[in-house]
């Protein structure tokens, strides 16, 4: 039998590992294997590259890339990829593209309009290819694909701004995914990777005009807006491509310490290392 | 070449940018990402380079090797000069239209530009000297075989493949080659060559540093960029590249990919702003150059394990 402390130790040199597929975590029988790792003679390997993670007598591997798989809950971002009979297939960043019904959006005119039978013929009018959408997800189908809806006003088709993708795990599950930075422009975090920048509209204008809300114009967006959206997209892929966390934080301090540089400039290697790092202390200084 | 689909949101965004000259990542229009250039990272090859131009580790990368070897004279081929014979290939990792056949139509259009690019003007004084890749007239010659695989696509592939090329050119190596004359009994004279085999003793080749650049240009709204980005490329109206020599002559225009036209009078602006891009180009690849074959020199036989995906390649 292995005394407490022996046993902490076990598990402090177990957790907190990182391992390559195939790497050895532990011989120990007393461990039930998690996802992430297989077992053969009773040894359990990692059968990915990752951190090990161990809950009470369960081990696992937490793979550092993965596919984003949907909950329920998660606020995403998706594109239209095609219109189908009442419904929307739409790009999730996922193994299978989502699902929107037609009975899961408002329908301009009211929140609580009635569906008819144009509206099954106009689909279009709402949503078509290549319109970015954000929404939250309902439930699963049977073949485990996500259902969405857009069921709020907050909800919809985006415009007036710009497109980034990043790594679906630097984006963590939160209360509020829709963020007016102080800076001016509005970011929209989907779970799923996809971010959208926008100019700030307030909310109050997106209410009034319920007809809108289907619209493709863009507002008028000012020369400086426009710089502060490069700026933060900029921002956004740097953190990116060296694995800071992307949060509402890390953007806004990323932010600030890029005011001394050109937005170009922003992704060039030297200056992008720089200011992943300046980032990376600020965080760790706050926690 | 992007299957790309914006909303129309995204894409007045974009068209609005480039019109009043701030993109979405901040450039100018007349500027280009990040070029990281390597070169003599394939051993087996008379000369490689493999050149990316992107933001932090991820662009449009494309990888070049050039393979020499002596060719006997037949009878129609030119008498006093070599050959060269491109072949480009885009893989279909580099984007999802180009699985299966479906790299098939752009891999014979830009072997075909590459093709014009690399001996338009090699007649004159721009340009490779293929009669000195001759050995004996009327006997053989070295044909080069430039390869070149488009490892990723990030926005368009013609810049970043000629300048993978002319830098796989300049790195290019020759074996020495020696011609004895040698007389028989019969008094009948009769050229013989050697390949000297001394890895020490190669010979580079001749007029490599009169190879053009190129530079592409996209036309958006009524403005038009250099190096778009793939959000640009599924904008794009019409779109023209254009080699340029270091003498500034046009080696090469090829206007294609789009299935509209442009008007005349913006030609003339393009190439005018083609030499003075290519001009800049000219000695931003000099210095890359020179960092790459100093970095190829101090390379150890071991990877390097450091933080490689940015670090150039």
């Amino acid at each position: 039998m292995m005394d407490v402390d022996t046993e902490a130790q076990d598990a402090r040199d177990i957790a907190s590992r990182i391992v390559t597929p195939g790497t050895l975590v532990t011989s120990d029988s007393a461990y039930m294997r998690g996802h992430g790792t297989f077992m053969e003679n009773a040894t359990i390997y990692s059968s990915v590259a990752g951190a090990v993670e161990r809950i009470n007598k369960l081990v696992s591997v937490r793979p550092l890339k993965q596919r984003y798989s949907g909950e329920i809950g998660d606020i995403i971002v998706g594109r239209i990829t095609e219109v189908a009979a009442k419904r929307w297939r739409v790009d999730v960043n996922s193994r299978q593209d989502g699902v929107l019904l037609l009975s899961s959006v408002n329908l301009p005119g009211g929140i609580q309009r009635r569906k008819s039978e144009s509206d099954e013929l106009q689909m279009r009018t709402f949503f078509a290819e290549g319109d970015l959408v954000f929404a939250e997800v309902q439930s699963y189908f049977a073949d485990g694909a996500l259902s969405l809806h857009t069921r709020s006003i907050q909800y919809g088709k985006l415009r007036n701004g710009t497109f980034v993708t990043v790594f679906p795990q630097l984006v963590p599950r939160s209360r509020n995914h829709f963020h007016s930075l102080p800076c001016g422009v509005d970011v929209v975090l989907g779970v799923n990777g996809y971010i959208w920048i926008s100019k700030h509209v307030p909310a109050s204008k997106i209410e009034q005009n319920s007809e809108l809300i289907y619209s493709d114009k863009n507002e008028f967006i000012s020369d400086d807006e426009r710089e502060t959206i490069a700026r933060i997209a900029n921002c956004i892929q740097l953190l990116n491509r060296l694995y800071v966390k992307i949060t509402d934080t890390s953007i806004i301090f990323a932010y600030e310490a890029s005011l001394g540089h050109a937005v170009k400039d922003l992704l060039t290697r030297d200056i992008a290392m720089d200011l992943a790092h300046a980032v990376k202390a600020h965080l760790a200084q706050q926690s | 070449m992007a299957s790309l689909v914006l909303s129309p949101a995204e894409q007045d965004f974009i068209i609005r940018g480039v019109e009043k000259g701030f993109r979405s990542d901040g450039r100018s229009n007349l500027d280009r990402r990040e070029v990281t250039l390597q070169t003599g990272m394939i051993s087996q090859a008379n000369g490689s380079a493999r050149c990316r131009i992107g933001n932090l580790g991820v662009g449009t990368d494309v990888l070049v090797g050039v393979k020499a070897e002596v060719n006997t004279w037949a009878p129609g081929e030119p008498e006093t000069m070599g050959s060269v014979i491109c072949n480009v290939e885009c893989s279909p990792s580099a984007a999802q239209e180009f699985e299966g056949r479906g790299a098939d139509e752009i891999n014979v259009e830009l072997t075909q530009l590459l093709d014009r690019i690399i001996s338009g003007g090699s007649q004159g004084d721009d340009g490779l000297d293929l009669s000195a890749l001759c050995i004996i007239p009327k006997q053989a010659y070295w044909v080069l075989h430039v390869d070149a695989l488009v490892l990723d696509v990030r926005g368009g592939i013609a810049d970043a493949l000629v300048m993978a090329t002319r830098a796989a050119l300049m790195e290019t190596r020759l074996p020495r080659v020696v011609v004895e004359t040698i007389t028989d009994d019969a008094g009948t004279t009769q050229a013989e060559f050697d390949v000297v085999d001394d890895a020490e003793d190669m010979v580079a080749l001749s007029g490599v540093s009169g190879l053009p650049l190129a530079v592409t240009f996209n036309q958006i709204g009524k403005r038009y960029t250099v190096d778009a980005s793939e959000q640009e490329e599924a904008v794009t109206q019409a779109k023209i590249t254009v080699a340029v020599s270091p003498r500034m002559d046009i080696c090469a225009i090829q206007k294609g990919g789009m299935s509209r036209g442009f008007p005349p009078s913006l030609l003339s602006e393009i190439l005018q702003t083609a030499q003075r891009i290519a001009k800049e180009e000219f000695a931003k690849f000099a210095t890359l150059y020179e960092e790459a074959a100093k970095r190829s020199e101090q390379q150890s036989d071991g990877p390097s394990t450091g933080s490689t995906f940015l670090v150039p390649f």
